[in-house]
């Protein structure tokens, strides 16, 4: 694994990955002696400030890698056939596509502003919402051919899909609202209010859209037919983001101002448990084995760890500027 | 040492950040501009560290080797300047200008992404460039630096921009404050110009803020009231205090010709007044200032001077300069 890595020389190398030795960059800051994580496995995180991804060892936690990417990488996803990761960088307009493995650079495409990106669930779309141009777009998935363009007012930022794929959501952040877009037509099917400032979404097929409302302290659930608020569920100041854990039991709010990350018990939506997150905590993923909640620490440069069944803080570990998007790759 | 002061940095930043500046963007209902605010206070920041820096290596450069003394009956007027550095370093002539211009980029990027335009970088145009962070750095640098000294050619070229550009000129007590002395005016035409060069480079990478400490230290310091060159091959590298207050010489004033056809308008790399025939190594330092503008224009507040170059511009706009 480690031989992997290219080395990259001060100024850049010939080195395409620009890559380090495992342990060449700051280590990781465990809380406690024991190994970070039970699972093997890669940690990407996209450092928007510092146009590289860090690749963490999910077991130690030391960087693995730094991978330079073109300006300002905001979110990644896996490719429909998980054989890739690819990351938007938005103010370079640019995907990067890794080797989910290795980190390896397998290629780069041309695309204007992605800032947030995500799959239909059939596989055959991908839905892009372009923060910095107000619009959104819809690719086919395979040949990345834009099908479908809409302007929409004030800052699109976060993207759902229905699971039948004929719909997806964005939150437009500027607006306090959402909308909803019928992906074979591109048209506009409705517009909505959300509460102040909504960022990350999910469709929850029990209750509908879960829509974090950063400038508020909650969630909104709203009806994915027409975007009517069915009820609001309290987390935390500066709720940002909401994620599914991998057993479905539960959805996880990040709350930027509190500093805190909320469970929320997935069939009742009930705030079950709060757990202390600092450095304002924006996305997150879990590891393999679903014990672990690993954060970006958005101001701190930081990612941090928490241990699921303890709700402790079990590492805090430097990494670039503003690190923002995260994704945990398990090894086998 | 760095990791230390690097360490320092991030914390007070943290700090600033979560107990002042997020609570206050929560309270007022601004946290769409959170990540906006988040850059902000970075570039507010490395401006409090680029004035102090600046203040370090220039005050006594200027205290021991001065062009000119004040005289004991003449009252200063750096005031001013400092002002206009601290307005302009701290971010908030910036801010203004990003409240102001980002509709319009927006609106732009959204015409580009119409028209199939997808802004090149300098990487994509020379793949080879991704393995050398340092040198594509170096070349935005070369690139930016090389359309600044025509845009600075431009105003002094044209009435209406030199009106606003008079404001710059006009300060006789020049000092290493005097870099950031401008027309808000001028500073969004200066937004404009780069956004129109990010068209066809795209924008340079932001990783090396302290690269960019570096070049904005340099430039306080070619304003400096400082008796100091670089030598005939230094000077020929990167603009000196020398070379730059020849180009803020008074004798460059008096009429638009004379103006239009000024020297050393280069801005940190003098081989641009070199190649296009504007550069003069003088053997003398020259007294600084612009004889065409008003009293209030050299001596006033930040306002005054603002209000000033205002009136100037609008005179020249309706041809009654």
């Amino acid at each position: 694994m480690v031989q992997s890595f290219p080395r990259r020389s001060f100024l850049g190398g010939s080195a395409a990955l620009a890559a380090l030795p495992a342990g060449a960059q700051a280590p990781a800051v465990p809380l406690s002696a024991r190994p970070l994580s039970e699972s093997r496995g890669l940690v990407y995180v996209l450092n928007s400030r510092d146009a590289t991804v860090s690749v963490l060892d999910a077991v130690t936690g030391a960087e693995r890698a730094k991978v330079p990417t073109l300006r300002e990488p905001h979110h990644l996803v896996y490719t429909p056939d998980r054989r890739e990761i690819v990351l938007g960088d938005s103010a370079g307009n640019e995907f990067q596509f890794l080797e989910p493995a290795t980190g390896a650079v397998t290629r780069r495409l041309r695309i204007s502003n992605p800032y947030h990106l995500l799959y239909s669930p059939d596989r055959t779309m991908l839905a892009v919402a372009s923060l910095r141009r107000d619009q959104i777009d819809i690719y086919d998935a395979a040949s990345f051919e834009l099908r479908h363009r809409l302007a929409v007012p004030d800052m699109p930022s976060h993207i759902a899909w229905t699971p039948d794929s004929r719909v997806a959501f964005f939150t437009l952040q500027g607006n306090n609202s959402l909308a909803a877009v019928e992906a074979a037509t591109g048209r506009l099917l409705w517009k909505a209010r959300t509460g102040k400032t909504p960022a990350g979404i999910v469709f929850d097929a029990r209750h509908g859209l879960l829509v974090a409302n950063m400038g508020e302290d909650n969630v909104t659930v709203q009806a994915p037919e027409d975007g009517r608020i069915l009820r609001t569920v309290r987390t935390g100041a500066g709720a940002h983001n909401v994620f599914p854990s991998p057993d479905g039991l539960f959805h996880y709010v990040s709350n930027r101002v509190a500093n805190t990350i909320t469970a929320l018990d997935a069939p009742s939506l009930a705030a079950v448990r709060t757990l202390r997150a600092p450095g304002a905590p924006d996305c997150l993923d879990f590891s393999a084995d679903g014990r672990q909640i690993w954060f970006t620490q958005r101001v701190a440069n930081r990612v941090g760890v928490i241990d699921i069944e303890t709700g402790a803080l079990t590492a805090n570990i430097p990494v670039g500027r503003s690190p923002h998007g995260i994704l945990f790759h398990a090894l086998a | 040492m760095i990791d230390w002061i690097g360490d320092a940095y991030l914390s007070v930043k943290v700090w600033l950040f979560e107990t002042l500046l997020l609570p206050l963007l929560y309270g007022a209902g601004w946290m769409h501009w959170e990540e906006d605010a988040f850059e902000w206070l970075d570039f507010a920041l490395l401006g409090a560290v680029t004035v102090l820096v600046a203040y370090i290596i220039c005050r006594p450069l200027e205290a021991a080797l001065p062009v000119e003394r004040r005289g004991a009956d003449e009252p200063s007027t750096v005031g001013t300047d400092v002002a206009y550095t601290l307005l302009n370093r701290l971010g908030l002539v910036p801010l203004f200008a990003f409240v102001a211009l980002q509709p319009l980029e927006i609106a732009w990027a959204a015409l580009l992404a119409d028209a199939g335009v997808i802004p090149p970088t300098l990487e994509t145009a020379i793949p080879a460039l991704r393995d050398w962070p340092l040198l594509t750095f170096a070349l935005y640098v070369v690139i930016i630096d090389f359309a600044e000294y025509w845009r600075h050619r431009f105003q002094h070229r044209f009435g209406w921009w030199w009106a606003l550009h008079s404001v710059h000129h006009a300060q006789r007590q020049m000092t290493f404050w005097t870099d950031d002395r401008n027309h808000l005016i001028d500073d969004l035409i200066g937004g404009f110009w780069f956004a129109g060069v990010a068209v066809l480079i795209g924008v340079p990478p932001g990783q090396f803020p302290l690269l960019l400490l570096v070049m904005r230290v340099a430039e306080s310091l070619s304003h400096a009231n400082v008796r100091l060159d670089f030598g005939s091959l230094g000077g020929r590298l990167v603009v000196s205090p020398h070379f730059h207050r020849v180009h803020h010489a008074l004798d460059h004033d008096e009429g638009i010709g004379v103006r239009a056809h000024g020297c050393n308008f280069a801005v940190l790399l003098p081989v641009w007044d070199i190649l296009f025939g504007t550069a003069r190594y003088s053997g003398v330092y020259p007294p600084t200032g612009d004889r065409s503008g008003s009293e209030r224009l050299a001596t006033g507040s930040w306002w005054g001077t603002q209000v000033e170059g205002a009136k100037r511009f609008a005179r020249v706009l309706t041809g009654r300069a």
